[in-house]
């Protein structure tokens, strides 16, 4: 199970959050979870290792209207009462959780991770809602991902992750 | 939700399958078992030429870096243009329903919709692939790229999916 | 001298050095055959004015083949049965008369083409000059699916030219031999007996082969029967 990327999208289509874990540690002794960015817009050094070499801003969007599209095509085919959870590519598997609110979790890990939406679910619940919505400092909003990674939510996601990938 | 009774383990549950042309367009669609809701012949259309632009972008989503190539970059080798090809969207899975995927070296995409537990859709998926080679690409009154209007290949579709579930 | 190709192997043999035997019972690849005939289907409907003209170009196709399939499969029945080892008579005897003909064509040219004989042959009640050869699946049909609007075309009419070929070099003329569909063919001809719904539901591309010969064959034929030979 290896997991490439991470990110929020709020009920406005934007992109409040990413976060990247490093591909292929380049040496064996490297660890493999290691977190290389914070808020999705602040700060800026993503070396994107891509084959497109695509920004990340541009990657976020793709992803976005990847699953904004398939979410509605799968509710036209399959009904209103059915989700969209996952698909796969021969490259990599997108997961994905929407919450009440309408804001989406996506994740993109290797092929042969099982369905991830439980753990999507406890992000939000247990982290998002705890410490940036039950945050007195967090906007309401988040525009420009602006208060979603402050320290605790963080610190939280990376142990959490670190607890359901294993490495 | 599922009003039809519970497959046992070896049957097949096809809701419906698409065929769509390398340009997007649909050009052929079924609906073995009903189950899912039942589009018009516009929204089918819309569907199919979204799912083309789509699994033409998750293609460009490329998270895991450059792919590993099974043989390294062997300079005494040709560079083979398939080995590169990333794939697209092969699996969807939903709540209601599991899409497949499968695209040919020629570009024409097999959407095949199944139960999301469904067993053995590859196996369901290249006899259909085996059926549209004959059926299809023989047909000497087929024009490719066109819709697929082939009574054979319908029928032995029928007594392929329809019989086995 | 020539280079190895298409036409000419790396051995130096083409297929014209082999021994007319040895080829026997060589098989080719179905699908090989199915994408040729799409070929030969595209071809004979350019410029096509309507079913009927499309059937003859295809009819037209396999007449030539007919004439040396006789050739062929005389010379070797008779090298296999080998009863008559003079150089003289090399080939098997001609069919002088009209059912081993059918028979030869039914049995021998079938599973030489087919690799299986003809599932009936009948002689048309209606008609002296005409029988009946049916082919429950014809193989030249087994990948075609007619587009609605041209429903009564059979394909099938290829094998018909064959048949016509084979006919005629064996020094019985035929007026015509047409390939049609069994389910529209059944009432037409008043032939067909055992036929019916039940046939035609297990065989959906059931076809029949309808020979009618020129009036001076059935002439010779019943001069011959009434000379005794």
């Amino acid at each position: 199970m290896v997991i490439y990327s991470f990110y929020i999208f709020d009920r406005h289509s934007e992109c409040i959050y990413t976060k990247k874990w490093s591909q292929r540690p380049t040496s064996a002794s490297t660890k493999s979870l290691r977190p290389q960015s914070g808020s999705s817009f602040t700060s800026g050094d993503g070396a994107a290792s891509g084959r497109k070499a695509l920004s990340k801003e541009d990657d976020a969007k793709l992803i976005f209207g990847t699953v904004f599209s398939l979410r509605n095509m799968v509710n036209r085919i399959g009904g209103d009462d059915n989700t969209f959870l996952s698909y796969r590519t021969g490259e990599y598997k997108l997961h994905y959780y929407e919450t009440p609110t309408r804001m989406k979790f996506v994740m993109l890990t290797d092929t042969k991770t099982n369905n991830l939406r439980i753990v999507l679910h406890q992000i939000w619940a247990n982290l998002f809602v705890e410490f940036v919505v039950k945050n007195p400092l967090s906007p309401v909003e988040h525009p420009g991902g602006v208060g979603v990674a402050n320290e605790l939510f963080e610190m939280g996601l990376d142990s959490f992750i670190k607890s359901v990938f294993p490495s | 939700m599922y009003d039809f009774p519970l497959p046992c383990p070896y049957s097949r549950v096809v809701f419906a399958l698409l065929v769509i042309n390398k340009a997007g367009g649909l050009i052929y669609n079924r609906e073995f078992h009903p189950g899912l809701t039942k589009l018009s012949s516009n929204d089918l259309l819309i569907l199919a030429g979204t799912f083309h632009g789509v699994h033409a972008i998750t293609r460009n989503i490329n998270p895991a870096g450059a792919p590993q190539v099974p043989g390294g970059n062997n300079p005494n080798l040709p560079p083979n243009p398939m080995s590169y090809q990333p794939t697209g969207i092969e699996v969807l899975e939903s709540s209601n329903f599991r899409l497949q995927c499968f695209q040919t070296v020629t570009g024409t995409k097999f959407l095949l919709l199944t139960e999301p537990q469904q067993p053995n859709v590859d196996t369901t998926m290249r006899r259909i692939y085996e059926l549209y080679s004959d059926f299809v690409m023989k047909n000497p009154f087929y024009t490719v790229e066109m819709p697929i209007r082939c009574e054979k290949f319908d029928r032995s579709l029928d007594g392929f999916v329809k019989i086995k579930s | 001298m020539s280079t190895p190709g298409l036409r000419y192997p790396s051995n130096r043999k083409s297929i014209y050095d082999r021994h007319l035997s040895r080829s026997k019972g060589a098989e080719l690849s179905r699908a090989s055959f199915a994408y040729l005939f799409v070929e030969m289907i595209g071809y004979a409907q350019r410029r096509v004015t309507g079913i009927a003209d499309l059937e003859k170009r295809l009819n037209a196709q396999g007449y030539p083949i007919g004439l040396r399939l006789l050739d062929l499969l005389l010379y070797r029945t008779a090298s296999s049965s080998s009863s008559s080892s003079s150089s003289l008579s090399a080939s098997g005897p001609r069919p002088t008369r009209i059912l081993p003909l059918l028979q030869f064509i039914t049995t021998t040219l079938w599973r030489h083409l087919f690799g299986r004989p003809a599932d009936a042959l009948e002689r048309s009640a209606a008609s002296a000059q005409e029988y009946m050869v049916t082919d429950n699946e014809p193989l030249v049909n087994s990948y075609v699916s007619v587009p609605r609007e041209m429903s009564s075309l059979n394909c099938a009419a290829f094998v018909a030219g064959i048949i016509e070929g084979v006919c005629d070099g064996a020094g019985f003329a035929t007026q015509e031999v047409t390939a049609h569909w069994a389910g529209g063919q059944a009432e037409g001809t008043g032939g067909g007996g055992e036929g019916g719904a039940a046939a035609e539901n297990m065989w959906p591309g059931r076809t029949i082969f309808l020979i009618r010969f020129k009036e001076e064959v059935v002439e010779r034929e019943d001069m011959l029967e009434k000379a005794g030979r």
